[in-house]
C-alpha cells in the first residue's frame, strides 16, 4: 500500500451493500411488494451515502485503499479509490437510486420482479466495484461479472426481440470481454502485479508488445463504450430492455467502457507512454467518426429508444475523443461528461419509458401533442434535450466547453467542427421530438390503447419524482461547478493528477 | 485598457438581469389569480427594471465602468457596464417598457397570455445579460437564452405559418449559436481569456480569420445580416406586434452588439499599441469585410422591402436593411481603426434610433392590424381620419427612419455617411466610393418604402368598406407609441445628449479621439450639405414610388433561384437526403452482414450434413461392406423388413403361448408371467438366429449386384416366410418348458433355429428371386455365418486375376481386415441392440427408431474408439520422446 492511502471500511461497504441488496431481492420472491421496496430503497440510499462519503474523502485528495482477498501471494482483490473512481462510483450510485425508484412504478405490473431487482442491485455492486478497483485483476473480475450478469436484465421482457437483442449483447460483450482479459493477462505478464496508481507499463517493455496490449484494451473496452464499428449491440439492447434499465445501461454501463479506456490511458499506460507510442491519433479519429456517424444514424431512427441509444453512442464518442486528445482540459471534459451524460440520458430514458408506458407510443411520429397529455414529462424531455445539445447553463454545456478547450489546447482544431457538428446533430435528432410534443395537435385517443385505459395520462408522482430529480441534477451540474465535490472540480483534479 | 478605468463593483447590472428573471416565475401564479393583477405586475417589473438600468447612468458617468459577478457556470457570470453597454441596456429597457404596455391591450385577442409575459420577462433578462456581459461565456449564455426564448415569441400564434417561421428561426439560431460557440472557443485558442478585450496579436492568420468569421456569423444570424437573414422576414411578421417590435427593435441588436464588440473590442490592438505600424492591419481588413457585408445587406434589404405588400413583412425587410446601415458603420469603424470614432458613434446611434422608430412602426402597424384585421397595404387606405394619433406617431417614426432632419434617423444616417466617406478618403479606394453611392440609393429606397407605407395605409381613400370597429387605438397603446415617438423627436433635436453623454466618454475610455464628433456637431449637424443629401434621397424615393406604382414594379416576383432562402432549403434538403443515404447504406450494410451470417450458417449446416452423410456411408461401408447407395438402400430395406418379421415371429410365439395357457386354464399370475417370459426368450433367440441367416443371404445377393432385384422382391420373400412363424412358436414353446424345468436349452434352441433355416432355405429363395446362381456364391451362401475368410479369399482370387501379386496381397490383407472389423462391429452392435431393445412391437416406425438409436450408439462407440486410438498414439509418442 503506497504512502498516503488510508484504509477505510466504507469502500468495501459501498460495494457490498448493493450486493447484499441484490441477494435479498433474489430471495424476496414471495415478499409483499412494500417490504421489498423498502429494503431495496434502503440499500440503494445507503449505497449513495457510502459512495458520497467516499467521494467527499476523495475530493480532499486522499486515496482510500482496502485489500480484500488474497488470490496468490502477489495478487489481491484490492479496492482503491482515487478521484476518478469516486466520481464514477457516486454517479452510478445516484443514477441507480433514481432508476430503482422509477422501477417501483414502472415495473409494478411486470413479471419476475425478484429476478429483475436482484440483478439490478447486483449490477450496481459490480459497477461500484469496477469504479473502486485497485488493480487490474479486481477490475477484470468486476467488469466481467458486470458484463455477463446484466444479460437477464436485457432480456427481462423475454419477447423474441428481447431475446435476439440479448444474444447480440452477450456475443458482443463476451468478445469484448475476452479481449480485455487477453490484454490484462498480457499487462500482468509485462508489468507484474501492481496497483492502479502510477502507470504500470513503460517503454522498456517493447514497443510491439505494448501496441498489442493497447489495441486489445481499446478494442475490448471499445465494444462496451460503443465505439463505431463495435457498437452493434447498443441500438438493439436499449429498445428491448425495460426503461429503467435502459437508463442505467445508457447512462453508466456504456460509460464503463469509456471508464475502462480512461484507466488504460491514464493508469495502465500513462499519458507519457501513450504520447510516446503515438496511438491516440487513430483513437481520436475513430471517436470523432463515432460522434458524427452515430448522430447521423440517430436522425433517421423512428423508435424513440433506438434514437436515444444512437445518441448514447454519439455522446460516448465525445468521451472517447476527450480521452484521445491526451490533454488535461479534454480529459476534464471527458470525465465530467460521463457524469453529466449519465443523468441527461437517464432523464431522457425515463421520459421515453413514461411515454411508452402511459401513451403506448414509441414511434417519434406518434409523439404529437404529448405535452398536452403529459406536461411534466414533456418539459423534462425538452430541458434535457437542450442540455444534451450543450445549451448553457445546463450540464451538457460544461462538458462540451471543456472538451472544446481541450481540443484547442491539444492543437487539433479540426475536432472543434466535430464537437460543434455533433452537438448540432444532437439538436437535429432530439428537438423535432420536443417540437412535436409541444406544437402538434395530439392524435385522437385510440380505443383500447393504454391511454384510453389509464384515464389521466400523466405518470404518477413516484415515477415523476426520479425524473424530476434527474432533471434537477442536470441543472445543478451545470450551475454548481465550483465546490470541491462537484464533478467538474473532481474531474479537474483527477485530470491534473494524470497529467502531472 | 479597462484596468485604470477603475473597477467599481455594483449590484445593479446583476439586479437588472435577475429582477425580470425572478419575476417571471410569479407570472403564471398571478395569471391564475387575476389577469389584471398579472398585467400590472408585468408592467411594474419592466418599469422597475428600466429604473434599475437608469440608476446605472450616474454610476457609469462617475466610474466609467461598473462590474458585478455571480459565481455560477464555468467560472461564474461576470457583468460589466461601460457607456456602450449602458446605451444598449437603456434603449432595450425603454423599448421593452413601451412594448409591454402596448401588449396588454393588443394581446386581448390572442391566447397564451401567461406564456407571452413569461417569455417577455425572460427575454428582457437575457437581452440585458447579453449587453452587460463582461466576458464571452456570460455573453454566450445569455445570447443563447435570448435566441431560444424568442422562439416562443415567433410561434406565439401557433398558426402553420408561425410554426414554419419558428422552425426556420430556431434552426438558424441554433446554427448561429454553434458558430458563436466555436468562435468563442477559437478566441481562447488565440490567447484570449474570454474577456471583451483585444486579443493578443499574432497567432496563425487563418485561425484569426476563422475566429472572426465565426463570431460575425454567429452574431450576424441574430442581427439579420445577409446572407443569414432568411429567418427574419418570416419570423418578425408572424409574431404578435409588440413582440415584433421587440424582435426587430431590440433583440436583433444583440447580434449588432456582438459584431460591434467583435470588431471594435476583440480584433483591435491594445491602446498601448495604437500607434504601432500594422497594429490595425487585421482590424482594417475585418472592418472592410463587415462594411461590404453591411452595404450589401442594406441594399438587398431595401430592394426586397419594396416588393412586399404585407406591411409587417416590409418592416421586417427594413430591419434587415437598417442592420446593413449599422454593420456598414461598424465596418467603417474597424476600417478606420484609430480614427473610427465616427463609425462607432454612427452605428451605435443608429442602433438606438432604429430601436425606437422600428418599434414604433411595428406598434403602429399592429394597431392598424388590430382594428382592420389586415396587413396588406394595397387593401388599406384613408386611416388617418379614423386613427389620427396612430397616424401621427407613424409619421414621426417614418420621418425617423427616412432621415428627415430634426428626427433621430437623420443624425445617425449622416454620421454613418460621413464615416463611409471618410473611409473612402482614407486610402482612396474607388470601390468605397461606390459603397457611398449605394448608401444614398438605399436611403432613397427607404424613403420610397415609407412614402408607400404612409401613403397607401393612412392617406388616400378607404379601399374597403369598414365599420365602426376601425377606430383609434386604446390609450395604453397610444401611450406606448407616444413614448417612442417623443424619444425620436427628442433625439433628433438634441443628439448632443447621446453623443456627449455616451459616446465621448466611451471612446475616451478606448483611447480614441472623440474630437471629430464635436466637429460634426458644430460643423455638419443640420448643415445644408447633409440636408441636401436627404433631399436627394427623397427625390429618388418619390421617383421610384411613382414609377413603381405606375408600372406594377412593386408586384414583381423575383425568380426563386435569386433567393438565398431557396438555396438554403435545397442545401438542407440535400443534406437530409445525404444523411438518409448514409443511414440507408448503413442499414443495407447491416442487412448484408446478417445475410452473410445466415449464408455462413446455411453453409455450415450443409457442410455438416454432408460430412455426416459421408461419415455414415463410411460406417456403413465398414459394417456392411457395401458402398453403392442402391445396395445400401436394399440392405437397409431388407434389414427393416426382416426385423419386422423377427418381431412378428416372437409375437406369434407369445400369442400362441397365451392361447395355450388360456385353454389349459392356468390362473396363477406368476405362472403366466414365467411362461410368457420363457417363451419370449426362446423365440427371440431362434428368431434372431434366423434373422441373421436371412440377412446374410440378402447381403450376399446384394454383394453380387442384385440390389435392384432384392429391393423389389424382399417384401414378397419375407411374406412367403410366414409359415416359419408357427414352427418357431412350437420350438420356442417346447424349449420354454425345458428352460422352466431348469435345463440348458441353448443347444436345443440353436438346433431349432438351424432346422428352421434349413427348412426354409431363404438363401435359395433369394437366389431364385434374383435368378442368378453363381457357383461360388451358392456354396458360400449356405455357410453365410462363417463366410468372411472364404469371401475374402474369393475376392482376393478375383483381384489376383486382375492385378499383380504384390498389389493383390495388400489388397487381400486390407480387405480381410476390413471384413473382420465389419463383422466384429456387426456382431457386437446387432447382438446388443437385439438384447437391449427387444420388445414385442413390430411397428415399422418403432423399428426404424430403434435402428436410429442403434446407429447412434454405434457412432458414439466409433468416436470413443477414435479418441482412444488418438490417445494411445499420443501416449506412445510421449513415451517414446
Amino acid at each position: 500500500m503506497e504512502a498516503g492511502a488510508q484504509a477505510s471500511w466504507i469502500v468495501p461497504a459501498a460495494v457490498f451493500t448493493p450486493l447484499l441488496g441484490g441477494v435479498v431481492a433474489g430471495l424476496s420472491g414471495a415478499w409483499p411488494e412494500t417490504r421489498r421496496r423498502l429494503v431495496l430503497a434502503a440499500a440503494s440510499i445507503l449505497t449513495v451515502v457510502l459512495a458520497g462519503s467516499v467521494l467527499v474523502r476523495a475530493s480532499s485528495g486522499a486515496t482510500q485503499s482496502v485489500r480484500l482477498v488474497k488470490m496468490t501471494p502477489q495478487v489481491w482483490i484490492h479496492l482503491r479509490v482515487d478521484r476518478l473512481g469516486a466520481l464514477y462510483g457516486m454517479a452510478a450510485a445516484v443514477l441507480w437510486l433514481l432508476a430503482l425508484v422509477y422501477s417501483f412504478g414502472y415495473m409494478a405490473d411486470e413479471h419476475r420482479l425478484g429476478r429483475y431487482y436482484a440483478f439490478f442491485m447486483l449490477s450496481l455492486a459490480w459497477t461500484v466495484g469496477v469504479a473502486y478497483s485497485g488493480n487490474l485483476l479486481t477490475f477484470l473480475v468486476f467488469y466481467e461479472l458486470f458484463s455477463i450478469l446484466t444479460y437477464p436484465l436485457v432480456v427481462h421482457e423475454q419477447t423474441p426481440e428481447a431475446l435476439a437483442a440479448g444474444t447480440k449483447y452477450i456475443v458482443y460483450i463476451l468478445i469484448g470481454g475476452s479481449l480485455v482479459l487477453l490484454a490484462i493477462v498480457y499487462a500482468y505478464f509485462l508489468a507484474g502485479a501492481q496497483d492502479i496508481g502510477s502507470p504500470l507499463l513503460d517503454l522498456g517493455m517493447g514497443r510491439g508488445q505494448l501496441l498489442v496490449v493497447f489495441w486489445c484494451f481499446i478494442a475490448g473496452f471499445g465494444v462496451k463504450a460503443a465505439l463505431v464499428p463495435l457498437h452493434g449491440w447498443v441500438p438493439d439492447a436499449h429498445p428491448a430492455a425495460p426503461a429503467p434499465f435502459s437508463a442505467v445501461l445508457s447512462g453508466m454501463m456504456v460509460a464503463t467502457g469509456s471508464f475502462g479506456i480512461m484507466r488504460v490511458v491514464y493508469n495502465v499506460f500513462g499519458v507519457g507512454l501513450v504520447r510516446e507510442l503515438a496511438v491516440m491519433k487513430q483513437v481520436a479519429a475513430l471517436a470523432a467518426f463515432t460522434v458524427v456517424f452515430a448522430a447521423v444514424l440517430a436522425m433517421h431512427q423512428d423508435d424513440i429508444k433506438r434514437r436515444l441509444a444512437y445518441s448514447t453512442i454519439s455522446q460516448m464518442g465525445y468521451v472517447a475523443l476527450g480521452v484521445a486528445l491526451v490533454d488535461a482540459q479534454a480529459a476534464t471534459g471527458a470525465i465530467v461528461h460521463v457524469a453529466n451524460h449519465a443523468f441527461m440520458k437517464g432523464a431522457l430514458f425515463f421520459c421515453a419509458g413514461l411515454i411508452i408506458k402511459r401513451l403506448g407510443v414509441r414511434s417519434v411520429r406518434e409523439m404529437d401533442g404529448v405535452a398536452k397529455r403529459m406536461p411534466v414529462t414533456a418539459a423534462a424531455f425538452a430541458a434535457t434535450s437542450l442540455a444534451m445539445i450543450g445549451t448553457p447553463p445546463l450540464a451538457g454545456f460544461v462538458s462540451k466547453w471543456y472538451l472544446g478547450l481541450g481540443i484547442l489546447d491539444s492543437g487539433q482544431v479540426a475536432y472543434l467542427g466535430v464537437l460543434v457538428g455533433g452537438a448540432l446533430l444532437a439538436g437535429v435528432y432530439l428537438l423535432p421530438i420536443v417540437y412535436r410534443m409541444y406544437f402538434n395537435e395530439p392524435a385522437p385517443v385510440v380505443e383500447g390503447s393504454p391511454l384510453a385505459q389509464a384515464g389521466a395520462p400523466e405518470a404518477p408522482a413516484t415515477m415523476l419524482a426520479p425524473l424530476a430529480a434527474a432533471v434537477l441534477l442536470v441543472v445543478v451540474l451545470g450551475l454548481c461547478t465550483t465546490p470541491a465535490w462537484s464533478p467538474l472540480q473532481l474531474a479537474k483534479a483527477a485530470a491534473e493528477g494524470f497529467f502531472r | 485598457m479597462h484596468g485604470e478605468a477603475g473597477t467599481f463593483v455594483s449590484l445593479l447590472p446583476a439586479a437588472a438581469v435577475a429582477l425580470p428573471l425572478a419575476s417571471a416565475t410569479a407570472v403564471p401564479l398571478l395569471g391564475r389569480i387575476r389577469p389584471t393583477v398579472r398585467d400590472a405586475f408585468v408592467v411594474a417589473v419592466v418599469a422597475a427594471d428600466l429604473a434599475v438600468v437608469a440608476a446605472m447612468v450616474p454610476q457609469v458617468a462617475e466610474h466609467h465602468r461598473i462590474v458585478a459577478s455571480v459565481p455560477a457556470v464555468v467560472g461564474g457570470l461576470a457583468f460589466a457596464v461601460d457607456p456602450f453597454s449602458l446605451l444598449f441596456a437603456l434603449f432595450a429597457a425603454f423599448v421593452w417598457f413601451a412594448s409591454t404596455l402596448y401588449a396588454l391591450d393588443y394581446l386581448a385577442h390572442e391566447r397564451h397570455h401567461d406564456r407571452y409575459h413569461v417569455t417577455n420577462l425572460v427575454a428582457l433578462a437575457s437581452m440585458l445579460g447579453v449587453v452587460t456581459a463582461a466576458d464571452l461565456v456570460t455573453l454566450y449564455l445569455f445570447f443563447e437564452a435570448l435566441g431560444l426564448v424568442a422562439f416562443l415569441f415567433v410561434v406565439h400564434a401557433q398558426t402553420d405559418e408561425a410554426k414554419k417561421a419558428g422552425i426556420k428561426y430556431f434552426w438558424m439560431t441554433v446554427i448561429g449559436g454553434f458558430a458563436l460557440f466555436a468562435g468563442i472557443m477559437l478566441t481562447f485558442y488565440l490567447g484570449g481569456h474570454g474577456e471583451l478585450a483585444p486579443l493578443p496579436a499574432g497567432g496563425p492568420a487563418a485561425l484569426r480569420w476563422t475566429a472572426a468569421a465565426l463570431l460575425v456569423l454567429g452574431f450576424g444570424v441574430k442581427a439579420g445580416m445577409q446572407p443569414v437573414h432568411v429567418w427574419l422576414p418570416d419570423a418578425h411578421p408572424v409574431a404578435p406586434s409588440p413582440a415584433s417590435a421587440l424582435l426587430s427593435g431590440v433583440m436583433i441588436k444583440a447580434g449588432a452588439y456582438g459584431i460591434f464588440r467583435t470588431v471594435t473590442a476583440l480584433f483591435r490592438p491594445e491602446v498601448a499599441e495604437h500607434l504601432e505600424e500594422r497594429a490595425w492591419a487585421f482590424s482594417e481588413h475585418l472592418g472592410l469585410a463587415v462594411l461590404w457585408i453591411g452595404v450589401f445587406t442594406m441594399f438587398t434589404g431595401v430592394c426586397m422591402a419594396l416588393l412586399q405588400s404585407n406591411a409587417k413583412r416590409m418592416l421586417a425587410y427594413h430591419s434587415v436593411s437598417q442592420m446593413g446601415f449599422i454593420l456598414a458603420g461598424i465596418g467603417a469603424a474597424g476600417y478606420l481603426g484609430a480614427h473610427g470614432a465616427m463609425g462607432i458613434a454612427g452605428s451605435l446611434f443608429h442602433v438606438l434610433n432604429h430601436a425606437l422608430f422600428k418599434a414604433c412602426l411595428f406598434l403602429g402597424v399592429g394597431a392598424v392590424y388590430l382594428r382592420t384585421r389586415s396587413l396588406d397595404m394595397y387593401h388599406l387606405g384613408g386611416l388617418w381620419k379614423r386613427m389620427p394619433m396612430t397616424f401621427a406617431f407613424m409619421v414621426v417614426a417614418a420621418a425617423g427612419i427616412t432621415g428627415v432632419p430634426l428626427f433621430n434617423g437623420f443624425v445617425s444616417k449622416c454620421i454613418i455617411h460621413h464615416a463611409i466617406v471618410e473611409a473612402a478618403d482614407l486610402h482612396h479606394i474607388a470601390s468605397l466610393g461606390l459603397a457611398e453611392k449605394v448608401y444614398v440609393v438605399t436611403c432613397g429606397g427607404t424613403a420610397c418604402s415609407f412614402i408607400k407605407l404612409i401613403g397607401l395605409v393612412f392617406l388616400g381613400r378607404e379601399k374597403v368598406e369598414t365599420g365602426p370597429e376601425v377606430r383609434e387605438a386604446s390609450p395604453r397603446m397610444l401611450a406606448a407609441m407616444g413614448l417612442l415617438a417623443a424619444a425620436i423627436v427628442v433625439l433628433g433635436v438634441r443628439p448632443q445628449m447621446v453623443i456627449r453623454g455616451i459616446f465621448e466618454p466611451g471612446l475616451h475610455l478606448w483611447g480614441l479621439h472623440p474630437d471629430i464628433l464635436e466637429e460634426y456637431l458644430s460643423e455638419y449637424f443640420l448643415s445644408w450639405g447633409d440636408i441636401s443629401s436627404v433631399l436627394v434621397a427623397f427625390a429618388i424615393g418619390a421617383t421610384v414610388f411613382v414609377i413603381g406604382m405606375r408600372t406594377g414594379l412593386f408586384h414583381a416576383h423575383l425568380p426563386h433561384w435569386l433567393s438565398i432562402d431557396w438555396w438554403y432549403q435545397r442545401a438542407v434538403r440535400g443534406l437530409w437526403c445525404a444523411s438518409g443515404w448514409v443511414a440507408d447504406g448503413y442499414a443495407a450494410y447491416l442487412r448484408s452482414i446478417s445475410e452473410a451470417l445466415h449464408d455462413l450458417q446455411n453453409w455450415y449446416e450443409r457442410a455438416r450434413v454432408r460430412i455426416e452423410r459421408a461419415y455414415r456411408r463410411a460406417i456403413a461401408l465398414v459394417t456392411t461392406g457395401v458402398a453403392d447407395s442402391e445396395a445400401r438402400r436394399a440392405l437397409a430395406r431388407a434389414e427393416l423388413v426382416l426385423e419386422v418379421e423377427r418381431q412378428d415371429e416372437v409375437r406369434t410365439a407369445v400369442d400362441r403361448t397365451i392361447r395355450l395357457l388360456a385353454s389349459a386354464g392356468v390362473t396363477d399370475e406368476a405362472e403366466w408371467r414365467d411362461a410368457i417370459e420363457a417363451v419370449r426368450d426362446s423365440a427371440s433367440y431362434i428368431a434372431h438366429r434366423l434373422f441373421a441367416v436371412r440377412l446374410a443371404a440378402v447381403q450376399d445377393a446384394v454383394r453380387q449386384g442384385h440390389a435392384e432385384a432384392v429391393l423389389e422382391r424382399i417384401d414378397g420373400l419375407v411374406a412367403d416366410a410366414v409359415s416359419t412363424r408357427e414352427r418357431i412358436a412350437a420350438a420356442a414353446f417346447a424349449a420354454a418348458s425345458d428352460r422352466r424345468a431348469g435345463r440348458d436349452v441353448v443347444r436345443q434352441l440353436a438346433a431349432a433355429a438351424n432346422a428352421a433355416a434349413s427348412e426354409e432355405r431363404f438363401d435359395l429363395k433369394v437366389r431364385a428371386a434374383t435368378r442368378r446362381r453363381p457357383v461360388v456364391a451358392d456354396r458360400l451362401a449356405s455357410q453365410a455365418e462363417t463366410a468372411p475368410s472364404h469371401l475374402a479369399g474369393r475376392l482376393g482370387w478375383a483381384s489376383r486375376a486382375r492385378g499383380g501379386p504384390a498389389a493383390a496381397t495388400s489388397w487381400r490383407c486390407s480387405r480381410w481386415m476390413l471384413d473382420m472389423l465389419r463383422l466384429a462391429a456387426d456382431a457386437l452392435t446387432r447382438e446388443r441392440a437385439g438384447r437391449v431393445f427387444d420388445t414385442s412391437s413390430s411397428e415399422e416406425s418403432i423399428v426404424l427408431t430403434r435402428q436410429a438409436i442403434t446407429r447412434y450408439a454405434r457412432d458414439m462407440s466409433f468416436n470413443v474408439a477414435v479418441i482412444a486410438v488418438v490417445l494411445l498414439v499420443f501416449v506412445w509418442s510421449v513415451v517414446r520422446w
